[in-house]
């Protein structure tokens, strides 16, 4: 899974961009998280296949991508196991395994930060690689 | 029939059979009468927030000497109105009062941690304690004591929570999404001391316990100990300079504040039968109920009822929709507690006592007792309210706002039925952007209110949304009313 952040300024955010996209490249995109506001969007993405043809069509359109370099961290030494982030998870990326520890599957992991903010031992974070 | 004593007798032979308590139901079930004489101790326990928890610090006399009446730990404030240089420091204090993530808890943990704490201390001075000021640092080490000492802990049952507002929240019981969007639980099921006795049979004052990683009491029941609903709980005593960090962890729940996790195990010695039967209890057979705190008042509406296996399967279905659960205790955390509790056991580091003194096993909470009722939405509002449609100018609204000193205008259809709301600050949006049309600058997701609804919680609801003003509005959207923060503060006090 490769995970992009596409950035819309206030010139380009009223363009259908994204379906062009998916229609001239015939690549599957699916979007992981959206906020469209008025003047401005920002949408992480993955791209399954083909990405610097995607890529290229993207800046081409005058839209900034960048390629998500983060990943969500649970520092072992402050998670208790409690498990209050498990259903907040839209991804259902965090999990109990067999002796109730909490892991998380990364690559299902969309940086939504639902978890960094519920979380009462400040156990998880979003760090650059 | 066994007695404390000949299960002690036992530990000190290194013949005690310890089971946890999760492993007694199959045990019990192949064959109760052996189950009874064989097994001599269950071990229960729990890890979870217990916000009323707190610690008794003594500090010692200083030269010369202090009578403190205010007294600080990192900028945490413990009170400190007990004799000269002591002090109790409570789980829930904020650093500040809003908005830290830092409180007494914290403080509690870094005291087990053996770090170094700030002491500032303030007093009016005496002849016997002349002493104004202090400022100085203070390790666990340096204290005379510091012994825990818990007004309410280990909670035979928790309601579970869910939320069917429309927006999340964020509260004691973990974050809520919206629309019944999760479910959050607090406890550990078959594992708690309680649900293994809810007689209180064994469990009682004096009762040795493992609190913190070290050894403490039971002092007797908890306050709002409430018995007839299932709710009981136990008051706790440990000495702080004898626990262990792993066990005892500051927290801070988001929007809510902070508490503090604390793991606590207690070994139930099975004398007869019946404890046997008791101990036997499965998490199926551990009931809750879900309650909703979209709707914020004391009692809440109870939205169904679960057991502990279907809460601890991470999905239950409730009114017919599967909805994902969350723990707030932690599972993993207590079988750690339990498996060193049996480990202390087995090395005869740990004895049973006997209760010396019963828990009530009747009785329950009452509620505050207000002298003045809370005003209700509909003693506050105004409830001739000016309207505006959907077609009217800019130029319309802006005399609608002058004329009639006003700052906001909710904006309605033929029949009354709200679309939106525009503010006096839209009007000088509207200027400042050069927008002609009163569509574009209206705000179409109105934050409202119900007539009956309690001045707290509209006002709580104002400054969520940090908005000046709500449209008061029936069940089918209709404006009866609207209330403003000037409303409030002339008309909301306690009537």
């Amino acid at each position: 899974m490769s995970k992009y952040l596409l950035e819309y300024s206030s010139d380009v955010v009223g363009s259908p961009i994204l379906s062009k996209v998916i229609v001239e490249t015939g690549v599957l995109i699916n979007v992981l998280r959206a906020d469209i506001e008025h003047d401005k969007a920002s949408i992480v993405v993955d791209i399954p296949h083909d990405e610097d043809r995607v890529i290229n069509r993207f800046r081409g359109s005058g839209v900034t991508v960048r390629k998500l370099q983060e990943n969500i961290k649970r520092d072992i030494e402050n998670c208790i196991d409690c498990g209050a982030c498990i259903s907040l998870c839209p991804t259902e990326a965090i999990y109990f395994t067999e002796d109730w520890s909490i892991e998380v599957d990364k690559g299902e992991c969309i940086l939504c930060e639902a978890c960094v903010l519920a979380c009462p031992m400040k156990a998880m974070t979003i760090q650059e690689h | 029939m066994k007695t404390i004593k000949e299960i002690n007798q036992k530990i000190k032979k290194g013949e005690a059979v310890i089971v946890r308590a999760d492993e007694m139901p199959e045990i019990y079930e192949d064959n109760p009468k052996k189950a009874a004489k064989e097994v001599d101790i269950v071990t229960t326990g729990t890890f979870g927030a217990m916000c009323s928890s707190g610690v008794f610090l003594n500090f010692g006399h200083a030269d010369p000497p202090i009578k403190i009446t205010k007294l600080w730990l990192n900028d945490v404030e413990a009170y400190s109105g007990i004799a000269a240089v002591d002090a109790y420091i409570g789980a829930t204090q904020l650093r500040k009062y809003r908005d830290s993530d830092y409180g007494g808890a914290h403080v509690i943990e870094d005291l087990v941690a053996g770090k170094e704490i700030e002491l500032r201390a303030e007093a009016y001075g005496t002849d016997c304690y002349p002493k104004k000021k202090v400022e100085t640092t203070v390790t666990i080490e340096d204290l005379n004591q510091a012994i825990m000492y818990n007004p309410r802990n280990i909670y035979q049952k928790y309601k579970a929570a869910t939320n069917s507002s429309e927006t999340l929240m964020k509260t004691y019981m973990g974050t809520l999404l919206p629309n019944k969007g999760n479910v959050s639980f607090a406890g550990v099921g078959e594992l708690n001391p309680l649900v293994n006795d809810p007689d209180y049979d064994v469990i009682g004052v004096g009762t040795r316990i493992f609190i913190g990683g070290a050894k403490g009491f039971i002092v007797g029941e908890g306050t709002q100990h409430s018995p007839d609903t299932g709710a009981g709980n136990l008051s706790t005593r440990g000495d702080l300079k004898d626990m262990d960090p792993r066990y005892v962890r500051g927290c801070s729940i988001p929007g809510y504040g902070t508490s503090l996790y604390l793991g606590i195990g207690v070994p139930i010695p099975v004398l007869n039968e019946e404890i046997a039967r008791k101990t036997a209890v499965k998490n199926v057979d551990v009931k809750t109920e879900i309650i909703d705190y979209g709707v914020s008042r004391l009692v809440r509406p109870v939205i169904g009822e679960v057991n502990y296996e279907q809460l601890f399967s991470g999905r239950i279905e409730v009114e017919g929709k599967k909805i994902r659960t969350s723990p707030l205790s932690s599972l993993k955390m207590t079988y750690h507690l339990l498996k060193e509790l049996k480990e202390l056991i087995e090395d005869k580091n740990f004895y049973l006592t006997g209760k010396v003194e019963s828990i009530p096993r009747k009785g329950h909470a009452r509620s505050m007792k207000l002298k003045k009722g809370t005003k209700t939405v509909k003693q506050v509002m105004t409830g001739e309210v000016i309207t505006a449609k959907g077609d009217a100018t800019i130029k319309e609204i802006s005399a609608l706002l002058i004329n009639n000193h006003i700052d906001q205008i909710p904006i309605v259809d033929e029949v009354n039925k709200l679309q939106g709301i525009i503010t006096s600050r839209d009007i000088t949006t509207a200027l400042a952007r050069n927008i002609n049309k009163m569509a574009d600058v209206m705000t179409r997701d109105v934050i409202t209110s119900d007539q009956n609804e309690a001045i707290d919680i509209v006002s709580r609801r104002m400054d969520k949304y940090k908005v000046d003003a709500t449209p008061v509005v029936d069940k089918n959207s209709k404006v009866i009313g609207i209330i403003t923060i000037a409303d409030i503060m002339r008309r909301g006090g306690s009537g």
